[in-house]
């Protein structure tokens, strides 16, 4: 024997001689017995639907055994449990197509995330620190139920008011029977990005209130204004299958795709032409379109109704010359002719509009433009074009508007998150301090529920019923229930089964349809209310965008849009999220204010330089990015981030661009207009390390539409 | 002239290489009688992820493939069950459903022993485990360490009629079970190479 292999032996030996009545440590926890059987080892797939958006996307679960983790008569051990593990979009969904995008993908931490609510928390600091003791579910029912008594016995049912997110399906309908058997008015659903400009000009035009389906597969031409359908616009699963399908999927034939708008979008990225216009001006351009497809007669005029709510429609829109609109919009008349000419002769073509271009004072206008052109194209309820769901559920809801929350002394929170999402100036956060009792259905404490006195968590969506009829997507209706794909983690209740108790606990009780979460899920849609189409009160005419802040004191419109990560920033809570670098900067895990290249050159601001983004409302700081798709005119920040309390990941991260939003709405339909901000932009300092980023800098070919 | 050189110095390094040996070792072993002598850490996470051992014992178990012999908190007879005619799927049941087979919940030994044998002393420690909802903490006997990569499947060797005894000797012989079989890769590439089946690296290992 060697020395070499003599000490090998002695090291085997000695340790295993000490080592061998260790015993794993796993091997002492408690193991409690499970409550049914799981077969270890094999996978079981169950159908849910995504809630992280409107869309409502089919998917599938991996479902398979665990230990998870729990406490039994105050004992802590393990026991064993079918738990989901992966999420993948389900291929026979009319809408995902078997397809997820990054949010669906990461919803799954929704349910395993560490700052979830496990149980009912009662309020014992001061509002707004998050001090909260753990309290049991019927003493919290008790307090939910004796809070909505008083209101009551003082006659004052008035003062009940309930937060949600518009479009949640039955959910909202179950909020709405038992805000109207208890004497209240209905939901306030909240939501930054609602789209509420477009489904009222498709009311006005076309009689369906409600977002349009758009026929991707089967069209040849696509012209989309703002509109970023595959990033975060309405269904971006399902327009992304059927946009894949337009450009690849017959062959022989590509469909071609324009994108109009002031900052590159990931969509925009993805066009075939990218056409940048003046902020404001988008319905301009797509009437100069119309006018010369109506002066050339390359189309028949046939436009209806959808024509007639625009000013100048019957006699073929003189004012909309290509002299003018390029004066207006700031694309060459030679470029609108060119697109005017490829519309009417690549057929069928169609047009879209959603996302900044609504969200300037005059969006309606931009939206009923659009409309019109889509008509003058045959695009309307046609293959290739755009189409309306029949079916779809629509609760009524009320919108949030800056004295809504005013008279209310007790508030339910189910969603939303307007401190956070609000502009300042409509002052929520001081309407919820003047409330003397809300409570949180919400699994977790973000900047609005932080303000809760009484914490009543929810299941996660894998964990309870859930339900969806989303209003677009799928060509044909997809009302959509599935049950839980795995049983509750922690002390939480569905929230329906919650309202339901309550109802029936309150000493005038309100009588529901329903006795459990899993009827209210399964019961049917009910048709939405037919919509008579209101016109507007006279032919829209384009009035020049009003923006907040003089161009002189403030010189750049500011955009703050719908990032692919977080959208509204509802989704800033999940690190996947967080750390999954943005498509078009690879910014990770912070906020960016995007400015373009010769505007940076001219303020001296090099790449991750910290600025002071100022607007009438207030100022925010944030790191530069140099980014050569946005007009020099312009600067422009991803939502989501800038959370003062949202748990551990988000808190405290990034700038807020909502914080500095001026209160601006659009003239018609009384909609935010989140567009239509101007800003100024100081240097603060040199870069700290903020601007987090996964790849190198931009790459910028400014030289690269010149030849055009 | 340059090798003798670094032979020199190879030879002179020698001495240093066996002091370090041995001062290595003791480190080792003072190490992991450390661990093992403080009880075990009772939280069953801990709030910073790391994919390291959590203590040098485990880490020293790991890299020698040293496992502790499974001691039962009930001396479970396989023996005395056999004879009674119970085969082993009847209560490891996922052994021919899926990949594991499965050390049985109390609940499968209460099917027959709510009724059978509610006297005897070990039945009694079962129906108290039962009672209070807890498993018995068995102790898993057979399995391949995760840094093996091995991912095995019970169902296809049921399948292909492989007699249980082969892989886990003849347990009604025994009474609690011991690991008779040394599931090294020599083991299993003999069966297969015998029963013409796959020897491809993946058909095990990932």
């Amino acid at each position: 024997m060697d020395r070499r292999n003599f000490i090998k032996l002695t090291a085997i030996t000695g340790t295993s001689a000490t080592l061998a009545g260790c015993g794993n440590p796993e091997h002492q926890l408690i193991r409690f017995v499970p409550d049914d059987d799981v077969v270890p080892g094999v996978a079981e797939w169950k159908p849910s639907v995504c809630p992280m958006c409107a869309a409502g996307c089919g998917v599938n679960v991996r479902v398979m055994e665990a230990d998870v983790e729990t406490t039994r008569n105050g004992q802590a051990g393990v026991v064993k449990m079918a738990v989901a593990k992966k999420l993948e979009g389900n291929a026979k969904d009319p809408i995902s197509q078997g397809g997820l995008c990054a949010r669906g993908q990461a919803s799954i931490q929704v349910t395993y995330h560490p700052d979830r609510l496990m149980h009912p928390m009662k309020r014992t600091g001061a509002r707004g620190t998050g001090a909260f003791k753990e309290i049991s579910w019927d003493e919290a029912i008790v307090e939910l139920t004796g809070q909505l008594d008083a209101l009551a016995a003082s006659g004052d049912q008035k003062s009940l008011a309930f937060l949600t997110r518009p479009h949640r399906g039955r959910r909202t309908a179950l909020a709405g029977e038992f805000l109207k058997g208890f004497g209240a008015a209905a939901p306030i659903g909240y939501e930054l990005f609602a789209d509420e400009v477009l489904r009222r000009a498709n009311g006005i035009s076309f009689g369906h209130e409600q977002l349009p389906t758009i026929d991707f597969a089967r069209s040849r031409f696509a012209i989309s204004f703002g509109a970023d359908f595959l990033g975060t616009w309405n269904s971006p699963v399902a327009q992304s299958v059927s946009y894949a399908a337009m450009r690849q999927g017959r062959p022989g034939v590509r469909g071609a795709f324009v994108q109009v708008e002031s900052r590159m979008s990931l969509t925009g990225a993805s066009a075939d032409e990218w056409v940048p216009v003046k902020p404001g001006t988008e319905g301009v351009l797509a009437l100069g379109l119309a006018h010369l497809i109506l002066a050339n007669k390359l189309r028949p005029a046939d436009a209806g109704r959808a024509g007639a709510a625009i000013d100048g429609w019957s006699s073929g829109l003189p004012d909309y010359t290509p002299a003018r609109v390029a004066q207006l919009t700031g694309v060459t008349a030679k470029q609108i002719e060119r697109l005017a000419r490829t519309l009417a002769e690549q057929q069928p073509a169609v047009a879209f509009i959603a996302g900044p271009p609504l969200a300037q004072t005059n969006g309606l206008f931009h939206a009923l433009a659009v409309n019109a052109l889509n008509v003058l194209l045959g695009a309307v309820e046609r293959p290739g074009g755009t189409g309306f769901v029949a079916g779809s559920m629509k609760s009524e809801v009320r919108s949030l508007k800056s004295d809504t929350l005013a008279s209310a002394k007790v508030l339910l929170l189910d969603g939303g998150n307007p401190v956070f999402d609000a502009p300042k100036a409509w002052k929520v956060r001081e309407s919820l301090a003047a409330i003397p009792f809300i409570a949180s259905f919400g699994s977790f404490i973000d900047d609005t529920s932080a303000h809760a006195d009484l914490i009543l968590p929810d299941h996660s969506y894998l964990e309870s019923w859930v339900d969806s009829a989303p209003e677009s997507g799928s060509m044909a209706a997809v009302p959509t229930s599935a049950g839980p794909v795995m049983k509750p983690l922690y002390q939480t209740r569905a929230t329906a089964d919650v309202l339901i108790e309550v109802a029936g606990k309150l000493k005038t009780p309100v009588a529901l349809p329903w006795k459990t979460a899993e009827e209210v899920a399964k019961s049917t849609a009910t048709a939405s209310p037919q919509i008579t189409a209101a016109s507007p009160k006279s032919a829209a005419k384009y009035a020049e965008p009003v923006f907040d802040g003089e161009a002189t004191q403030y010189p750049f419109h500011f955009l703050p849009y719908a990032s692919l990560q977080f959208g509204d920033g509802s989704s800033a809570h999940l690190p996947w999220l967080q750390e999954m670098p943005d498509p078009l900067t690879s910014a990770m895990w912070s906020s960016w204010v995007e400015i373009n290249p010769q505007t940076a050159e001219r303020l001296r601001l090099a790449q991750g330089d910290l600025v002071d983004v100022t607007s009438s409302q207030g100022t925010l700081r944030a790191p530069v990015m140099i980014f050569p798709g946005i007009a020099p005119d312009m600067v422009a920040m991803p939502v989501g981030q800038g959370h003062e309390t949202f748990t551990r990941y988000a808190s405290g991260r990034g700038a807020n661009p909502i914080a500095i939003l001026a209160p601006a709405t659009e003239s018609e339909t009384g909609a935010l207009a989140w567009a239509a901000t101007r800003v100024k932009i100081t240097r603060a300092g040199d870069g700290d390390g903020r601007l987090i980023m996964f790849g190198g800098e931009m790459r910028e070919h400014p030289h690269e539409h010149e030849t055009r | 002239m340059r090798s003798t050189r670094a032979k020199g110095l190879g030879l002179r390094a020698r001495p240093k290489l066996f002091a370090l040996g041995f001062q290595l070792l003791a480190l080792v072993s003072f190490l992991a009688a450390g661990a093992c002598s403080s009880p075990p850490p009772a939280e069953l996470s801990s709030s910073v992820f790391t994919p390291a051992h959590r203590t040098t014992g485990e880490a020293a178990r790991d890299f020698f493939a040293i496992r502790p012999t499974a001691v039962q908190p009930i001396p479970f007879p396989h023996k005395t069950h056999l004879e009674k005619k119970a085969v082993c799927a009847d209560c490891h049941e996922s052994a021919e459903k899926g990949p594991i087979a499965g050390i049985p919940s109390v609940k499968t030994c209460m099917i027959c022993h709510s009724q059978i044998a509610t006297d005897k002393p070990l039945i009694k420690q079962v129906t108290g485990y039962s009672e209070k909802g807890i498993e018995i903490p068995w102790q898993r006997v057979y399995g391949f360490t995760r840094e093996a990569h091995v991912r095995f499947n019970h169902a296809p060797h049921i399948r292909a009629s492989v007699d249980c005894a082969t892989c886990h000797g003849d347990l009604a012989k025994q009474t609690v079970a011991e690991r008779v079989v040394d599931h090294s890769m020599g083991f299993c590439v003999n069966c297969h190479r015998q029963k013409s089946a796959s020897n491809d690296c993946l058909t095990c290992h990932f």
